[in-house]
């Protein structure tokens, strides 16, 4: 009588569900701070260079795309882009993909120019927490295939 | 050494009853114990999960537009998007509204700082439950790589919603459980009901058995051990009957030979008891002992003649062969009869109601009456007194003596066939029938005869009923 006692005791224990003092991992900490945003200018050579900007945080990838296209400033580096023509860009981050829509025309960014767009947008996107896998499309105005292609940057993954 | 017998229900069905219950009880209690467990778990598990997701997303919607490193209105700003009371620290800078960062665990702030990863813990303030969920913030290299930025988040998630979720399966599989009594005690109650017919058949078989009806027959139902039970009962009632066929056999036998017997002896002692006469008559001349020879062979002869009738009537009850030939008689004028025919009316007395009428067989009737007031006047002593009563169902003839009565052993073996209540006494006159077919007679009017012990004397009641019954 006593050992089945104490097996119903067991039984019944064991649909007793677990203590309040456990920690549970809930997955990967969070991410998004720093302390400025990194843009990508072209050196003499025409390489392509990260130039970090001490904004006082990262911002957003239209703030990076603003301020890529203003230019490099006086900083000693130059861009493929043609400057002063416009300063903004529509942006649309989906699973795996930032879409860009430039207001540019194909002959107004050279293909060094083309890897700026790309490797700033994805380095905010990486910084946000997004994963250095994620393809950027960038959009022109003219119908072109260049639009369409799915992009990674060459210095980021 | 026997443990203490349980006291509990006794009745197969209800010991059924209980085990089926109880059985039930357990086993649905136990399933009903684990899937509540289990879904409750999984309910917690999921609301978890959703709770830290939604954390992590708000703190990396926020974080891009904070300023690092953060000063006191960054931290207010991720606070706020967090939501809740939640605290925010940068080193020795904080933010907090209605979380205490010193409540929080050792083991939550180690896995926050150690592992770099988002954690939650279950814990219980002022009485109620909560998700208590950490994080660090981290900062990400543009190439992927991240290293802690120094800003905590701790935030607290109410559980009492899942908790009531949880309380809410707990119920449901209770009530379901529950509902499992009734179809429990429902199988219990068929299971029961099919042990307990085999049982019954075999309780009213036995019961058939003992009150004489050797034909009791159970019907085994199936190849169980019941079954089996069965058969042997049947087997025993068979075994039963046989010895009891056998016995009565050899008790019909036994009647049928004193009945051939004294059929045998009656031709030759009629011839017998026509010679003592002649001898009787032929005394006179005879000389003493030879005179007191034949008047012994005389007398001795008319006793075998007494004996010889008395055992064929027995035998004439015991075949059944003996009937009763009933008329309107006055009890009363019989009994006066009786006692007048054998001189016996002067030592008797008689009170009687008046005239008692009654269906009965005369001649039995006589030889009741001569036999009990024979043996009374014989055995016992004077006064002797006979008093017929009319009852409305039923003659009562009652005969008492101021003898020396009827001891404790004499009593129950009274009408016992040649019982001699002395003796010193077996050469009286009686052929130690004369009780014993009174009493039959007496039952064969459907009456009966019966002997007490007055304390002075001997009584004996003869109770006839007053109309014939059906026979």
């Amino acid at each position: 009588m006593r050992r089945i006692c104490a097996a119903m005791a067991a039984v019944l224990l064991a649909g007793c569900g677990a203590g309040p003092s456990e920690v549970f991992d809930g997955g990967p900490a969070p991410t998004g701070v720093a302390p400025g945003v990194t843009l990508y200018f072209l050196d003499e050579r025409g390489e392509l260079t990260p130039d970090r900007r001490d904004t006082g945080r990262l911002g957003s990838i239209s703030e990076a795309m603003a301020l890529l296209l203003t230019g490099p400033g006086g900083s000693g580096l130059h861009t493929g882009i043609a400057e002063g023509s416009v300063e903004r860009m529509m942006v649309t981050v989906k699973p795996g993909l930032v879409d860009l829509v430039t207001p540019l025309e194909i002959g107004e960014v050279t293909p060094a120019g083309i890897d700026q767009i790309v490797c700033t947008a994805l380095g905010v996107h990486v910084q946000s927490g997004g994963s250095t896998d994620t393809r950027v499309r960038v959009g022109f105005v003219q119908p072109t295939p260049e639009s369409e292609e799915l992009r990674t940057c060459p210095l980021i993954g | 050494m026997r443990p203490r017998r349980w006291p509990g229900p006794r009745g197969l069905r209800s010991r059924l009853l209980a085990a089926f219950v109880l059985v039930t009880v357990v086993a649905a209690g136990a399933a009903a114990w684990s899937g509540a467990g289990a879904a409750g778990a999984a309910l917690v598990s999921s609301h978890r999960e959703r709770t830290t997701g939604d954390v992590a997303v708000r703190i990396a919607e926020a974080a891009p537009q904070l300023s690092y490193p953060p000063d006191r209105e960054s931290l207010d700003r991720l606070r706020q998007a967090v939501g809740g009371d939640t605290a925010v620290t940068f080193g020795e800078l904080s933010s907090s509204e209605g979380l205490d960062t010193s409540l929080v665990p050792g083991g939550l702030r180690a896995a926050v700082r150690r592992e770099h990863r988002l954690a939650a813990q279950r814990v219980t303030l002022e009485g109620r439950s909560w998700l208590l969920v950490g994080t660090p913030v981290m900062i990400t290299a543009p190439d992927g790589s991240r290293t802690a930025s120094g800003i905590e988040v701790y935030t607290l998630r109410d559980l009492a919603g899942v908790e009531r979720e949880v309380a809410g399966v707990t119920r449901a599989a209770a009530a379901t459980a529950a509902a499992a009594l009734p179809l429990a005690a429902l199988l219990a109650l068929l299971a029961a009901r099919g042990v307990l017919r085999p049982v019954r058949d075999l309780r009213d078989t036995a019961g058939r058995l003992a009150s004489g009806d050797l034909d009791a027959r159970s019907e085994p139902q199936g190849a169980d051990e019941l079954a089996e039970l069965a058969g042997a009962v049947n087997d025993m009632a068979g075994s039963l009957q046989e010895s009891m066929a056998a016995m009565e056999r050899m008790q019909a036998d036994a009647r049928r030979f004193a009945a051939d017997v004294s059929h045998e002896l009656r031709t030759p002692l009629s011839t017998l008891a026509a010679v003592a006469e002649v001898l009787e008559d032929a005394t006179g001349g005879m000389e003493g002992d030879a005179r007191e020879s034949a008047r012994m062979a005389v007398s001795e002869t008319q006793r075998l003649v007494r004996l010889v009738e008395d055992l064929m009537e027995v035998s004439r009850f015991d075949a059944g062969t003996a009937r009763l030939h009933t008329e309107e008689v006055d009890v009363s004028a019989a009994v006066r009869d009786c006692l007048r025919l054998r001189g016996w009316s002067e030592q008797v007395r008689v009170e009687a109601d008046g005239r008692v009428r009654a269906r009965v067989d005369r001649r039995r009737v006589d030889v009741i009456v001569a036999n009990l007031v024979g043996n009374a006047l014989r055995h016992g002593a004077a006064p002797v007194r006979v008093r017929v009563r009319a009852l409305p169902e039923e003659v009562r003839v009652t005969v008492t003596d101021s003898g020396p009565g009827l001891g404790e052993d004499v009593l129950p073996s009274v009408f016992d066939r040649f019982y001699k209540a002395d003796a010193a006494r077996t050469r009286s006159a009686g052929s130690g029938l004369g009780l014993a077919i009174a009493r039959e007679n007496a039952r064969l009017h459907g009456g009966d005869l019966t002997a007490a012990d007055t304390g002075a004397g001997a009584r004996f009641d003869l109770v006839l009923p007053r109309r014939e019954e059906e026979r």
